[in-house]
């Protein structure tokens, strides 16, 4: 059966994608802030020496790393409400699924990249009157972090990709709004393919970025 | 609020069946996707070049935009595009199947370059041809070199395979929608199959993590 491709719906309906594009967007932004940003927090106190730091943080991350995302999703769009009382709309169970997700995983990612830094920079940091902060910020993140850029981004990548699971709960997003113009034209074909493409066009120069960015930092190292 | 696991409890073979069904598309989608990956790989390492610029683009395309959108798209539109009928299992096991064999394929590429090129031209030494070189010499090493990455990614296969729930397909997750609809107990319902999937992958992680420091002590591990 040949099909006959018509992506004039899809064009017709702009509007329609346009919107979920603005939310796909918005929602990527948020949880890539709160996911990677949060995650250097825990990243660091899972480094800390003592136990009543590390342990709580480690506990965070093995729960987050060891159930799926959508399970996360969903746990906090049902279950959330019951325990707390608060209510959670789709966007504010997904931000707390995906950035949570988010922290557990870049949290490995930076730790990785502090104990990667010799122990001689910790003690010439100390050797020069630093105390254990300022010897992190000023002289062990800055390499580490640009150490772990490219795990980085491939997170950030991961991301953009989760951000479609938000419109399981009813989020309103990129995939939610192709299925709305694929039930109203019932042309599931190029509306999905429409938005494989759009991911494909967005993620495809990123992936290349950090190949470019890994052999640059390889260089510089 | 007040916790009663009682009413799960009652369904809990509900549940386990999901479990199993979860198990057997993790298992498929496996079985598929590694012989496919490996294609893709030694295809993307051709010399040929218009046979590594389909396999890279394949490759790319399936890394590169979201499984979900990939399973929708194999169960809405494919079945209008060539005439099958696609059940939720079929739409599953060849999205995850396809979808996978992308991420392995990197990893068995990645792991074929690592190998020494001395490697290859000692094989063409002796007079092996290019498929005995790779058969014998270099792929036994790669792989060997690739369990790390290979474990890891067939973790992340099994918790993606929460996303069969949204074609109505009775995994885990769809088991746990239907249960917490029937018992108006989503919170218990919820937190327990996050715990099942805490058990099930934690433990799978702590193999890895097992296996890996085994490797270490072989000399060809990842561990530093």
């Amino acid at each position: 059966m040949a099909h006959n491709w018509d992506f004039a719906t899809i064009l017709q309906n702009w509007p329609v994608l346009w919107v979920g594009i603005k939310g796909t967007v918005f929602i990527f932004v948020i949880t890539a802030i709160l996911g990677l940003g949060g995650g250097l927090i825990v990243g660091i106190a899972r480094y800390s020496k003592s136990p009543f730091v590390s342990w709580p943080a480690r506990a965070f991350v093995e729960v987050f790393r060891n159930t799926p995302v959508l399970v996360q999703i969903i746990w906090f769009y049902y279950a959330f409400p019951i325990l707390t009382g608060i209510e959670t709309d789709p966007f504010l169970a997904a931000v707390l699924g995906i950035s949570l997700n988010t922290m557990a995983f870049s949290a490995e990612i930076y730790r990785a990249g502090i104990q990667s830094i010799n122990r001689a920079q910790w003690e010439a940091g100390k050797a020069i009157g630093m105390n254990y902060n300022q010897t992190l910020r000023r002289i062990i993140l800055p390499v580490a972090v640009k150490r772990v850029l490219p795990a980085l981004t491939n997170r950030g990548i991961e991301v953009f990709k989760m951000s479609t699971l938000a419109s399981v709960v009813g989020y309103v997003e990129t995939l939610n709004q192709a299925k709305l113009i694929s039930d109203l034209n019932f042309n599931p074909i190029e509306s999905y393919t429409a938005v494989a493409v759009i991911f494909f066009v967005v993620l495809y120069p990123v992936v290349q970025g950090t190949y470019v960015l890994e052999r640059m930092l390889r260089k510089g190292d | 609020m007040e916790w009663n696991f009682l009413a799960v409890l009652r369904d809990f073979d509900l549940l386990m069946l999901g479990l199993l069904n979860t198990l057997k598309v993790t298992g498929l989608a496996l079985l598929f996707g590694v012989p496919l990956g490996l294609a893709l790989a030694l295809s993307r390492l051709s010399t040929f070049r218009i046979l590594s610029g389909i396999a890279g683009f394949i490759v790319e395309f399936f890394r590169t935009t979201p499984p979900l959108v990939q399973l929708f798209w194999f169960f809405f539109a494919l079945p209008i595009l060539i005439d099958v009928r696609m059940t939720p299992l079929i739409a599953a096991v060849v999205t995850f199947s396809i979808q996978s064999s992308a991420f392995f394929a990197e990893i068995f590429r990645g792991g074929i370059l690592s190998i020494d090129k001395g490697q290859w031209e000692g094989a063409k030494a002796i007079g092996m041809t290019y498929g005995q070189c790779q058969r014998r010499i270099i792929l036994p090493q790669a792989i060997k070199r690739m369990i790390p990455a290979f474990m890891e990614r067939s973790i992340e296969l099994l918790k993606t395979t929460t996303l069969v729930s949204t074609v109505a397909y009775t995994d885990l997750m769809f088991q746990a929608n239907e249960l917490a609809q029937k018992t108006f107990r989503p919170l218990e319902v919820y937190t327990i199959v996050a715990a099942i999937y805490f058990v099930l992958i934690f433990l799978f992680s702590q193999f890895s993590i097992a296996v890996e420091h085994r490797l270490a002590k072989s000399g060809e591990g990842t561990v530093r």
